[in-house]
């Protein structure tokens, strides 16, 4: 008989996230166990103990997920177990703290999609703004926008600890190879006047982005809203919307609200959880690979 | 529809170990719970919850887990447990904090098995025993197992005999052994201690070398050594990660290593959680019964 499916699940907050847990009950993980309050210093042992009491046959049916709020923690932790492990005893660990990485890279791939299928372009030189960008999905996101070829700017409403956060983000996660920008929120009327994307990734029920500014917008192509509680980020942009105009532009920019963006990061997240069952060899996975995996969906469904 | 069968985990530590949540989804338990930062206290009502919400049939596929780091503590918990219990609302349980009790059965008993092999028949009431890191849990659970089996046995400690001898009056009085306290900072010491002894288990931290070749060599009576340390270097110098009655350089002895314990403590943990389940009757598991089924394991 096979071994059962269990997948470890990781958290430094003091519950598991029942989002994380429902996909992976539902993406085929038979058993989902919780391990919460865990410091970073105790991943080796648990990783030990995980790898340890399975063959490595068994081990193909084990895995470990990584939740938690902290971006940089969660980085940190997939490395870490990544490296706590050794041939042949080593299992597939996927970091998604908060669900911020599979919403950033579906956002991201969303508007790379629309990019290309509307403007005949794409994240190429092109300015892109995070608004509320400090937050764990607006980190990832500025990450594979610029990683993508764009001019990020994060904007948030302490410029010290934005620039502290961006430089974090080119550094640990683009590895020296971007280079966010910051910029302040009082400030921001200037920076929308030259934008062509923008991401809304503020807190929910906060709005960021009035008719006005957008009407001062001359090349704005595309802008999303993670929030799905009224009132939205962005006036006049709710969460139905999908490639729609955005009323208030002067320049035909469309708006992607968080139902479109919700919907494929929910195929995501669940594509990985089945990736970690399905693969031969172990793989690790973070932004990035969620990134490379909603391309791959949105091309699917054409 | 036939019930699931469900593990309940109780741990006193922040989270439960993933080595037990393996071992026990491998025995064929459907559904595990796991209970972290369990207090003794807790553990009457937890205990009463677990039994009163399945029927007699159902708690027959119930069983509860006690890890942890602590072995009276754990050991504690089982007994508690076991009284917050009565017929017919009944379940099995378990306890084995950080593995210990599986880790010292296996080792104790894979050292008694080389004895009787190289020696004559000899047993383990015959012989001087040390235990060296025998102060956390699987030196401890390793000393009382090898005293109760009437073996002379010393936990040492490698900083302060006072913790040794408080360790071994504390498991004296719980489990009516004979557990002596001793200290070995120095090379000195050790050459001391392992003069006239025949048995040597090593159980101190993963990664540290405990008794060099030269120690060793003063160690004139010795037969077995078991090594439980699987990091190198060696816990004794020149025992192997898979030695199972390989001779000892520099000594008269046979080693038991690491992988050798760690073969037998998987499977005498697998087989006790398998119990589990298979009886019509609950089991009640500590150390004693995973000695015995790692005796019975190497028959």
């Amino acid at each position: 008989m096979s071994k059962p499916f269990i997948l470890h699940m990781f958290t430094t907050a003091k519950n598991l996230s029942p989002f994380d847990v429902n996909m992976a009950l539902d993406a085929g993980w038979i058993s989902a166990v919780p391990y919460i309050n865990v410091e970073p210093s105790e991943v080796a042992g648990l990783v030990q103990d995980v790898i340890f009491s399975r063959s490595p046959k068994g081990l193909k049916n084990t895995g470990i997920f990584i939740g938690g709020r902290d971006t940089k923690q969660a980085m940190d932790m997939l490395k870490t177990a990544k490296n706590s492990m050794f041939k042949p005893f080593t299992v597939s660990v996927f970091s998604d703290p908060s669900g911020a990485f599979t919403t950033a890279a579906a956002m991201v791939a969303i508007v790379e999609d629309e990019l290309k299928l509307k403007f005949d372009t794409n994240f190429e030189n092109k300015t892109v703004l995070v608004l509320g960008g400090t937050g764990p999905v607006g980190q990832a996101a500025s990450v594979l926008a610029a990683q993508a070829g764009a001019n990020v700017r994060m904007i948030g409403r302490q410029l010290d600890k934005t620039q502290r956060i961006a430089d974090m983000c080119s550094q640990e996660f683009g590895d020296n190879k971007i280079t966010i920008a910051a910029g302040l929120d009082s400030e921001k009327s200037q920076y929308i006047e030259d934008a062509d994307i923008i991401f809304s990734v503020g807190a929910a029920g906060i709005q960021l982005l009035n008719a006005e500014q957008i009407k001062s917008a001359k090349q704005l192509k595309v802008v999303t809203d993670v929030n799905a509680v009224p009132p939205s980020g962005v006036e006049g942009l709710d969460a139905f919307f999908n490639g729609s105009a955005i009323e208030s532009s002067t320049s035909g920019a469309i708006g992607i609200g968080a139902l479109a963006i919700g919907n494929i990061k929910y195929q995501v997240q669940s594509l990985l959880l089945k990736k970690m069952i399905d693969n031969e060899d172990p793989i690790y996975l973070h932004f990035e690979h969620a990134f490379e995996m909603a391309r791959q969906y949105i091309q699917s469904k054409k | 529809m036939a019930k699931k069968s469900i593990l309940h985990m109780f741990d006193p530590m922040p989270n439960n170990s993933p080595f037990d949540v393996n071992m026990a989804l491998d025995c064929d338990f459907d559904v595990l719970m796991p209970y972290a930062n369990v207090k003794l206290d807790s553990i009457h009502r937890l205990t009463q919850d677990v039994i009163f919400s399945r029927g007699p049939a159902g708690v027959k596929k119930t069983g509860i887990f006690i890890g942890g780091r602590d072995i009276g503590l754990a050991v504690d918990m089982l007994n508690t447990a076991k009284q917050a219990m009565f017929p017919p609302f009944q379940v099995s349980a378990f306890a084995d904090p950080s593995g210990a009790f599986t880790t010292a059965a296996a080792l104790v008993a894979c050292v008694e098995k080389e004895l009787q092999k190289n020696n004559n028949q000899k047993e383990l009431k015959d012989c001087k025993v040390l235990v060296f890191g025998g102060t956390g849990p699987v030196g401890i659970a390793t000393g009382v197992i090898a005293s109760l089996a009437g073996a002379d046995t010393t936990l040492v400690d490698h900083i302060s005999e006072g913790t040794a001898q408080d360790l071994a009056s504390e498991y004296n009085r719980r489990f009516d052994c004979h557990l002596s306290g001793a200290v070995s900072t120095y090379d000195e010491d050790k050459i001391k201690l392992i003069a006239d002894v025949d048995l040597i288990f090593c159980t101190a931290k993963a990664g540290i070398q405990i008794l060099s070749a030269e120690v060793l060599s003063h160690a004139k009576q010795l037969k077995v050594v078991g090594d439980v340390n699987a990091v190198p270097p060696a816990g004794i110098a020149g025992v192997g990660i898979n030695d199972f009655g390989t001779p000892l350089a520099n000594t008269n002895a046979v080693a038991v290593g690491p992988l050798a314990v760690g073969n037998i403590k998987y499977k005498v943990q697998h087989e006790l959680l398998c119990s589990m389940l298979a009886g019509d009757k609950p089991v009640y598991l500590d150390f004693r019964n995973a000695y015995t089924m790692a005796q019975s394991l190497l028959k």
